[in-house]
């Protein structure tokens, strides 16, 4: 007689390991390890070990222990830039993301003309930062670019102004140059996330009774939360990073307002060559976008939802 | 009021009439006309790309009719929204949302509808009940088994109380044992709640099993409307009789001669038809249940084993005649046929189908 085997009803046998496998796994995820530690913990143990250390450009360092640190918390012109970051990534990421989130919808299908607009959306972001830059520096140049004239042109404004030389209308005019070059890439994420939902869902929520918004609410938005995440998460970093459009734009003006954090970590390393000082500001930054990814995580963890 | 707290309201009908679908150049439906009465479970069947999916998700409102009317309840409802047909429609990949839960899932067309929640989650707990799935609806489908999630799917179209249901092979991922489990399940639905259900499916079995009439398709036309056993036992053609029946029929050329005899190869057998107008070559069709051994004296055609399955109740041996065309038939389970085996095969004329040489049937 043949009987049941027990086993079948009993967990599931461990699974037999190799050690061969295990060596060729490591093989594997060397050049990656590798990649890591020579360009990311290397030069962030270093960069921790300069910010204990009073660095000058010439002459030996110093061990000065949390003194950086200590001056950190009592410098203004350091607390205003990060105030300033938090600012463009808050107006950028808002911007960015809306605008993405929209091109997605509108190239998510497949259509003869789909095609050239993804690529048209997309263009800009292989433009490197300066390139971007340069490009809107002219365009807002009061007398060679076309800016002020188009605006004086459309009645906006009664003579030509140089939108560069005050604090609101130079904010966004970067901040519209970064949301113009950046846009194609979280589109291409987001739309990556959209492109994934079966047809059938929509179909079925359409039989359903749901209009376009539900659906956009119910269905669409809560399905591309995963790349959105990512999206977010990349831009929020980006964002806290931002360096060369305002420095090659606004130089920091007007009246060092446009002074981000990264701004001040160069004009304290490679301006003032105080390379201790500037890692301990590179150091503090890091946690703080550290912290924020971490609770960007937190708030957009699905919760044991699986597709 | 039904069990699903739905009106008691006479079973809706539905009508198209000369309807088309065409892709660019390319026409996938053409000139389909049909009447479906109020309470009926038509089931419409046919190969893949035979076009019955596209004709289920005109009638739903998911694609645009190329040309033709869709009439519900007397309503012309071409031009309407899907969710205003008074449709509900089960897909075959169940589309149950991910992130909701089954309770959220099966009341999302009356929160849609903004329906007050005691009320929504009256109909969901009524519709749990009868598909007994009361103890699941905090789960979300991730953790229900595929039969699970197709009862979902279920609730959520009986939730909205339609006038027509609409299956889209409602059943073909799951496993065998779980579609003859749900087939059953389907088919009790109706018995309850009494709606016009449509239902496309390529097994010809669900189609027999389950429907009040099935309409046959075959590149984007409808071949046959019948019963069941109408479509068995008279089929309008080779394709219908070839789809509809498995193992599929025999289908041997043969030639009529005079008015009554019938040769196929070098035997002569009766001819089920008495008519000298239809003297020629003929393509006789036998279901494998219809073939028998014959007896010492009775007229039969020879038939090489070529091997047998073994099913249990009965025993299918699938063979050649001569000139190579294969030859299945089905017999009672004491009976050996090892391969090499002659069999001398005969039938009644009862159980003799004639089609002309385009396929047409001759009655």
């Amino acid at each position: 007689m043949i009987e049941a085997n027990p086993s079948d009803e009993a967990a599931p046998p461990t699974p037999r390991r190799s050690r061969k496998g295990d060596w060729m796994g490591l093989v594997y995820v060397l050049p990656a390890i590798a990649l890591v530690v020579v360009f990311f913990l290397v030069p962030l143990g270093m960069t921790v070990w300069m910010s204990v250390h009073d660095w000058p450009l010439m002459g030996n360092p110093r061990w000065i222990g949390l003194d950086n640190y200590q001056r950190l918390w009592g410098d203004g012109s350091f607390w205003q830039a990060l105030g300033f970051t938090v600012l463009y990534t808050l107006a950028a990421t808002v911007g960015l993301m809306s605008v993405a989130f929209a091109l997605a919808l509108m190239v998510q299908s497949e259509g003869r003309a789909t095609a050239f607009y993804r690529t048209a959306y997309f263009l800009p972001v292989v433009t490197g930062f300066a390139s971007a830059s340069l490009l809107w520096a002219w365009l807002s140049n009061v007398d060679s670019g076309l800016f002020s004239p188009a605006a004086q042109m459309l009645g906006m404004t009664e003579r030509r102004v140089n939108i560069l030389a005050e604090f609101t209308p130079a904010f966004w005019s970067v901040t519209i140059m970064v949301i113009w070059k950046m846009a194609g890439f979280f589109m291409v994420i987001i739309m990556s996330g959209l492109q994934a939902i079966p047809a059938d869902y929509q179909e079925a929520a359409r039989i359903d009774g749901a209009g376009w918004f539900q659906r956009f609410r119910w269905i669409t938005l809560p399905l591309v939360r995963q790349p959105f995440a990512l999206a977010l998460i990349l831009c929020v970093a980006g964002s806290m990073l931002a360096f060369d459009q305002f420095y090659i734009i606004l130089n920091g003006g007007p009246s060092n307002q446009t002074v981000t954090a990264v701004y001040k970590i160069f004009n304290e390393s490679f301006v003032s060559f105080r390379l201790g000082y500037g890692a301990a500001l590179s150091v503090v930054l890091l946690l703080i976008l550290l912290a924020l990814s971490v609770i960007q995580l937190r708030l957009l963890r699905e919760k044991g939802a699986d597709k | 009021m039904n069990r699903m707290g739905g009106t008691a309201r006479e079973p809706a009908g539905l009508s198209l009439k000369r309807v088309h679908k065409s892709y660019g150049a390319h026409e996938v439906l053409k000139d389909i006309s049909l009447d479906i009465q109020g309470g009926e479970f038509v089931v419409f069947v046919g190969p893949s790309g035979c076009g019955k999916s596209t004709l289920l998700r005109l009638i739903a409102g998911l694609e645009d009719i190329t040309a033709g009317d869709v009439y519900i309840s007397d309503t012309d409802v071409t031009e309407r929204d899907p969710s205003d047909r008074g449709i509900a429609m089960v897909f075959q990949t169940y589309a149950l949302y991910p992130h909701m839960t089954v309770a959220e899932n099966m009341g999302f067309g009356l929160r849609a509808a903004r329906r007050p929640r005691t009320e929504i989650e009256q109909k969901v707990r009524q519709a749990a009940e009868v598909l007994r799935l009361t103890d699941y609806l905090d789960r979300r489908p991730g953790q229900l088994s595929g039969g699970q999630r197709q009862r979902v799917a279920i609730g959520r179209a009986i939730v909205r109380d339609p006038d027509v249901f609409l299956f889209d092979e409602p059943l073909s991922n799951l496993d065998a044992e779980l579609r003859v489990g749900m087939r059953i399940e389907i088919a009790r639905l109706h018995q309850e709640l009494r709606n016009t259900m449509i239902y496309v499916t390529h097994d010809q079995t669900e189609a027999m099993t389950l429907a009040d009439r099935i309409v046959v398709l075959r590149d984007g036309r409808i071949e046959q409307i019948g019963t069941p056993s109408q479509l068995y036992d008279d089929p309008d053609n080779v394709f219908v009789a070839g789809f509809i029946g498995s193992p599929k029929m025999n289908f041997f050329k043969a030639v009529v001669q005079g008015a009554d005899r019938l040769r196929l190869g070098e035997t002569e057998l009766p001819c089920p038809r008495t008519d000298a107008a239809i003297a020629g070559p003929v393509i006789l069709g036998l279901r494998p249940e219809d073939l028998r051994v014959a007896g010492p004296e009775e007229p039969g055609f020879p038939m090489e084993v070529k091997f047998s399955e073994f099913l249990g109740g009965t025993t299918y041996v699938y063979g050649e005649i001569p000139g190579g065309t294969g030859c299945t038939v089905e017999l009672e389970r004491s009976r050996q046929a090892r391969p090499g085996t002659i069999l001398t095969l005969t039938a009644d004329i009862a159980d003799m189908r004639l089609f002309d040489v385009e396929g047409m049937r001759i009655r």
